[in-house]
């Protein structure tokens, strides 16, 4: 009898071990595909997209007639000394997307109500708040009110609440404070694409759509690069012999 | 010194792209003769990393005054292309080829830099 006990339990521990030692269940498969990471448009590269050439964008006589006035700083009708550009002549935040079309880095940082984006360019950020509903009445902002949701591998991204002063891209391409965009952010092999829609009826005729291909960044540092107007009024003085029209750090 | 000046008229649109240099804050065009490349032996008098561009100041007869100054792109541009803020220093021999101000400006926009021990180095 003693000898059926001790058999049983030696048995019964056994199991106990054995089943203690079994491997954890593998954990599921994440419902999205993770986006964080950094990421950046190389300059030159012909295969990072852009926004179309402008007379292929179906502008507003209004939008038409301020484009033709404006002088940006690059681009075809580029007039430096000169520039009507908002981000240089106050040191203005680029806005959206302009920021992006710089050659430098942004980190996508994802988390399961936000992601984030952190651009290098001065240390400018936006929040896409998912799964929540668009704000009816959002404030006016430099880089918008984002909220995002996921479409299968997709991450859906719609923002409204632009200010109007911002410039869509350095060539001084316009828009209004009814400015809605939609981004479609998806990876195309190891690269992150961002299929975006324009849609502004002060601005555009009809929506227009962007295609933005960032590759991953060599390696996950962001170089401080933070414009301030005392910088880019020492430089004029510098390069172009500007006089400053205001007291600059020195 | 003129016989240790020579200029180079870009040929082809290809050679063009390849030496772009990164500038994101403002075209080229408007202040800088982009048909033009020249090349130079000089020695730095300076080199400030910091916004908008990184700026490369040079002698070209071995002194310390800036003869000409010549800027290269932003910070984070350049660092991608493997320049950070010691490549350079005072005093160092460089050879620079860049495309020259406009009018006969002294200014310039580096496209290229090879250091005293070979090291070449794209803006």
């Amino acid at each position: 009898m003693i000898r059926h006990l001790l058999v049983l339990s030696t048995a019964a521990a056994l199991f106990a071990a054995a089943a203690c030692s079994k491997p954890a269940a593998a954990p599921a498969a994440p419902a999205h595909p993770n986006l964080s990471g950094s990421w950046v448009r190389p300059l030159g590269d012909r295969e990072v997209g852009g926004l179309p050439p402008v007379n292929e964008i179906p502008l507003t006589p209004w939008a038409a007639a301020k484009f033709k006035a404006e002088r940006p700083a690059a681009g075809e009708n580029q007039d430096f000394a000169n520039t009507t550009d908002p981000s240089l002549r106050y040191a203005d935040p680029n806005g959206y997307p302009r920021i992006s079309l710089h050659p430098m880095r942004f980190k996508l940082i994802q988390t399961d109500d936000y992601v984030y984006q952190l651009w290098e360019y001065n240390q400018n950020w936006r929040q896409i708040a998912l799964n929540v509903p668009p704000d009816p009445d959002p404030a006016l902002t430099w880089y918008g009110n984002a909220v995002g949701k996921w479409e299968g591998d997709t991450l859906v991204v719609d923002s409204v609440g632009y200010k109007d002063s911002t410039w869509l891209d350095a060539r001084g391409l316009p828009h209004t404070q009814d400015l809605h965009i939609v981004e479609r952010i998806h990876r195309v092999g190891e690269s992150l694409a961002f299929d975006i829609t324009f849609e502004d009826p002060g601005a555009f005729t009809k929506p227009w759509t962007a295609h933005l291909i960032f590759k991953p960044a060599p390696d996950g540092s962001m170089t401080e690069n933070i414009y301030t107007i005392s910088d880019e009024l020492r430089f004029r003085e510098r390069f172009l012999q500007q006089k400053p029209a205001i007291p600059i750090r020195r | 010194m003129r016989s240790r000046v020579s200029c180079v008229v870009a040929g082809t649109v290809a050679a063009l792209l390849v030496c772009t240099p990164a500038l994101a804050h403002h075209g080229a065009a408007s202040i800088y003769d982009m048909t033009k490349e020249t090349t130079i032996k000089a020695t730095v008098t300076e080199y400030v990393w910091t916004n908008p561009h990184v700026e490369l100041g040079i002698s070209l007869r071995g002194g310390t005054t800036t003869e000409l100054l010549l800027e290269l792109g932003s910070p984070p541009n350049i660092r991608n292309r493997g320049w950070t803020s010691r490549t350079v220093k005072a005093g160092d021999a460089v050879t620079v080829t860049f495309h020259p101000g406009l009018r006969g400006a002294k200014i310039g926009v580096v496209i290229k830099l090879v250091t005293a021990d070979g090291k070449e180095l794209h803006a």
